[in-house]
C-alpha cells in the first residue's frame, strides 16, 4: 500500500513541476481523416499532434499559417474550433519479441483479442535507413521452400525481392509459403537445440485487403504452426487511408528491431499498390499537388524510403538483417504502369507471376524469363548452385524450342531430348500451396532431373514419381539428406551416395 | 471557401504593405481596407478574408490573453506583462480575463504559445499520468 502512495506522490510532484510552454493550435477544418489546424507554429514534420481524448494526428503539411495533419483513429470526434497541441514525439510503435504470434494494427494495438501487447520498447515508424558503412553484402539464403524460387531466383537475407503479378496468380501464397517454411526451419532448429541456425522471424503486413482475406491468412499461419514466429500487421480496406499508409512503416519498424538486435527478419508488404492508392488519397485530401495518375510527386520516395530500410548489417553493426518481399498487383499484366516500374527499380529483383501459366496448371505461376534475383545467387547454398546452375538456361531454351517446335514435326533427336527434359523440369517445379520443400530434398530431386533419372518417366506420372522419391529420400535416406544439409555442397562421395540412392529408388518405382 | 492563388498573393502583399518597421500599423490597415472596399477588385471577399486572417494572426502574436480563476490585482498584471515582454523581446499587449473553470492559477496564451499553470490543467495532467 505504501508503494502505491509513494507512486501517487511522485506523480503529484511531477505534475507540480514548473509550467512548461506548450504549442497549441485551433482546428479550422476537419474531414476525410485530415485536419487543417491554425497556429501550431512550432510543429515539426511528422510530429504527433494531441487532440485530447486519446486522439492523435501526424503533422504532414507545414504551411505558412496552417498545419495539415492526418488523424489516427476516429476523426469524427474532432470538431471545428477544438484546441490541439504539439507533443514533441514522433509516432512510435511497440516492438520486440512480445509481438510474435500477434495481430496488430498500424499503431501496434492488438486486434486479436489476446490481451495487451507485451513490449517495453518503442520504435519510430519513420526511420532513416542504415547507411553504407553499417551494411554488408547479402551472403545468407532465405529458404522459401518453393523449388522454383530457391533454384532459379534465390533470395538472400537483407534482399528486397518484389513479387509481382495480376490478381489471383498466387502472390500472397508465395509470401505465406515462405513464412511457413521459416517456421518449419525455426522449429526444427529449436527442437534440435542447434544454435548455429539463425531463426528468421516474419512480419506480414496486410494493406487495404478484405478482412476475410486477412483472417484466412492468419488461420493458415495458425494451422501450419507459423504464428509463434510471425507478426501480422493489418490495415484492412475498412481502415482509414491514414492507417493503410502507416501500416508498412509500422511493420518495418518491428522488423528493424530484430535487425538492430542481431537477428534476422523477413517482412512481406501485401500489397504496395494499395499502399500507393492510400497515400494518394491522403495526399489529395491534404491538397498536395498531384502528378502522374494523380499520385503525389513523392510516391517514389514513399516506397524507396520504406524498402531501403531492409538491409544486411555488418558484424560491427550487429550482423542482423531485414529481408523485404513487397507485393505489387498489376492490371492485365502491365508491368510498365507507374507504381510497378517504380517498385521494380527499387528492388533487387522480381518474381513475376503470369495468369496464363496459372491457368495452364503451372503453379506457382512463375515466369522464369521475366523473373530475376540480382543479388541472391551470392547467398545460394552451394549444393543448390551445383544442381540448379544450368536449369534456368535449360528452361529458357525449352520455351524457345517449344515455340519453334509448334511449326515443324520433324525434329532431330537432340532437340527432342531437350524438349522432353524441359517438360520434366516444368513438371518438377509444380508445387501445391502451403507445402514447402526442404532444401536438401530440392537438391536431391533437382540432381535426379539434371542427371536424367526422370527421362524415362512419362510427364503425367512425373509428379507421382517425384512425391514417392521425396518420401523415399526423407524416410529411407534421411542420413544422406542430413549430410547434404550439413555439408551444404555436393562432393564426389555425396554424389556417389545420391546416385546409389536414386538408382535404388528407380529400381523399385512402378 | 476556395481562395485562388492570385487572391492569396494580393492579400499577402497588402499585408506586407500594412507593416511599419515589422509591426502592424493600424492606420495603414484601415486605409487598405477602405481602399479595397472602394476599388472593389475581383475576388474582393477572398482577398479580404485572407488579409483579415493574416492581420488576426499578427495581432494574436503580439497579444497575450491572460486568464485566471480570480481577477488579478494591478501589480500582478504589470509583473506578468513585463515578464512576457522580457521573454519575447517585443512589446506585448496583455488582455486579462477571468475564467472560473481554471479553478486556480493562470493560463497565458500568446499566438500559439501557451503557459498553462492552472489547477484544471494540472488535474488533467495528473489523470492522464495515472
Amino acid at each position: 500500500m505504501a508503494n502505491i502512495l509513494q507512486e501517487i506522490e511522485q506523480q503529484i510532484a511531477g505534475a507540480k513541476r514548473g509550467v512548461a510552454k506548450q504549442n497549441v493550435g485551433t482546428v479550422r477544418e476537419i474531414g476525410d481523416g485530415v485536419a487543417k489546424i491554425e497556429g501550431l507554429t512550432d510543429a515539426m514534420l511528422n510530429e504527433m499532434i494531441d487532440f485530447g481524448n486519446d486522439i492523435y494526428g501526424i503533422a504532414l503539411n507545414l504551411e505558412e499559417t496552417e498545419v495539415g495533419a492526418i488523424i489516427l483513429g476516429e476523426y469524427t470526434h474532432i470538431k471545428e474550433g477544438m484546441e490541439c497541441r504539439t507533443t514533441g514525439r514522433l509516432l512510435s510503435v511497440p516492438v520486440g519479441k512480445g509481438l510474435l504470434g500477434r495481430v496488430v494494427n498500424s499503431i501496434g494495438m492488438p486486434l486479436d483479442g489476446k490481451g495487451p501487447v507485451k513490449s517495453d520498447t518503442l520504435y519510430p515508424v519513420e526511420k532513416i535507413a542504415p547507411g553504407i558503412i553499417k551494411r554488408r553484402s547479402v551472403s545468407q539464403p532465405v529458404q522459401t521452400g518453393i523449388m522454383a524460387v530457391d533454384a532459379m531466383i534465390p533470395i538472400g537475407r537483407g534482399q528486397r525481392e518484389l513479387i509481382i503479378g495480376d490478381r489471383s496468380t498466387g502472390k500472397t501464397t508465395i509470401g505465406i509459403d515462405t513464412i511457413i517454411n521459416q517456421a518449419r526451419l525455426n522449429r526444427a532448429a529449436e527442437q534440435a537445440g542447434d544454435k548455429s541456425v539463425r531463426p528468421l522471424y516474419c512480419i506480414y503486413v496486410a494493406i487495404g485487403q478484405k478482412q476475410s482475406n486477412i483472417v484466412r491468412v492468419v488461420n493458415v499461419l495458425e494451422e501450419q504452426g507459423a504464428m509463434p514466429y510471425t507478426i501480422v500487421v493489418a490495415a484492412s480496406a475498412a481502415d482509414t487511408a491514414t492507417n493503410q499508409y502507416l501500416a508498412p512503416f509500422a511493420g518495418a519498424a518491428m522488423g528493424e528491431w530484430f535487425m538492430d538486435n542481431g537477428m534476422d527478419a523477413l517482412i512481406i508488404f501485401d500489397d504496395l499498390s494499395k499502399h500507393a492508392v492510400a497515400y494518394r488519397q491522403v495526399s489529395l485530401v491534404l491538397r498536395r499537388p498531384s502528378g502522374r495518375e494523380a499520385y503525389p510527386g513523392d510516391v517514389f520516395y514513399l516506397h524507396s524510403r520504406l524498402l531501403e530500410r531492409s538491409a544486411r548489417l555488418s558484424e560491427k553493426a550487429g550482423d542482423g538483417s531485414l529481408t523485404a518481399l513487397p507485393i505489387i498487383e498489376t492490371q492485365l499484366g502491365d508491368v510498365s504502369a507507374y507504381i510497378p516500374t517504380n517498385v521494380i527499380s527499387i528492388t533487387d529483383g522480381q518474381i513475376y507471376l503470369e495468369t496464363d501459366l496459372f491457368y495452364q496448371g503451372i503453379r506457382p505461376a512463375i515466369s522464369v524469363g521475366l523473373s530475376v534475383s540480382r543479388v541472391g545467387s551470392a547467398a545460394q547454398v552451394k549444393a543448390m548452385k551445383q544442381v540448379a546452375g544450368r536449369i534456368k538456361g535449360e528452361l529458357a531454351q525449352f520455351r524457345e524450342l517449344a515455340a519453334f517446335a509448334q511449326f515443324g514435326s520433324d525434329l532431330d533427336a537432340k532437340t527432342q531430348a531437350q524438349l522432353e527434359r524441359g517438360k520434366r523440369i516444368v513438371e518438377v517445379f509444380k508445387q501445391p500451396q502451403y507445402n514447402p520443400v526442404p532444401v536438401e530434398v530440392q537438391v536431391g530431386v533437382l540432381w535426379a532431373v539434371q542427371n536424367g533419372f526422370f527421362d524415362d518417366v512419362s510427364v503425367d506420372k512425373l509428379k507421382d514419381c517425384q512425391a514417392k522419391m521425396t518420401d523415399y529420400l526423407t524416410s529411407r535416406k534421411s542420413a544422406l539428406m542430413a549430410k547434404i544439409l550439413k555439408e551444404k555442397a555436393l562432393n564426389d562421395a555425396l554424389i556417389a551416395e545420391l546416385k546409389a540412392a536414386v538408382t535404388e529408388f528407380k529400381q523399385t518405382y512402378r | 471557401m476556395k481562395v485562388s492563388k492570385e487572391a492569396r498573393h494580393i492579400a499577402r502583399s497588402l499585408y506586407r504593405d500594412s507593416l511599419t518597421d515589422g509591426r502592424l500599423d493600424e492606420t495603414k490597415v484601415r486605409t487598405i481596407v477602405n481602399g479595397l472596399g472602394a476599388a472593389k477588385p475581383r475576388e474582393l471577399i477572398p482577398i479580404l478574408k485572407t488579409y483579415e486572417r493574416l492581420v488576426r494572426l499578427e495581432i494574436e502574436r503580439n497579444t497575450a490573453r491572460v486568464e485566471s480563476a480570480a481577477a488579478l490585482d494591478t501589480a500582478m498584471q504589470q509583473q506578468i506583462t513585463a515578464q512576457l515582454q522580457q521573454i519575447y523581446r517585443r512589446p506585448i499587449a496583455a488582455e486579462f480575463g477571468v475564467n472560473p473553470e481554471l479553478i486556480g492559477g493562470v493560463r497565458v496564451r500568446v499566438g500559439s504559445d501557451v503557459w498553462d499553470g492552472s489547477v484544471a490543467n494540472r488535474l488533467r495532467e495528473l489523470s492522464a499520468a495515472l
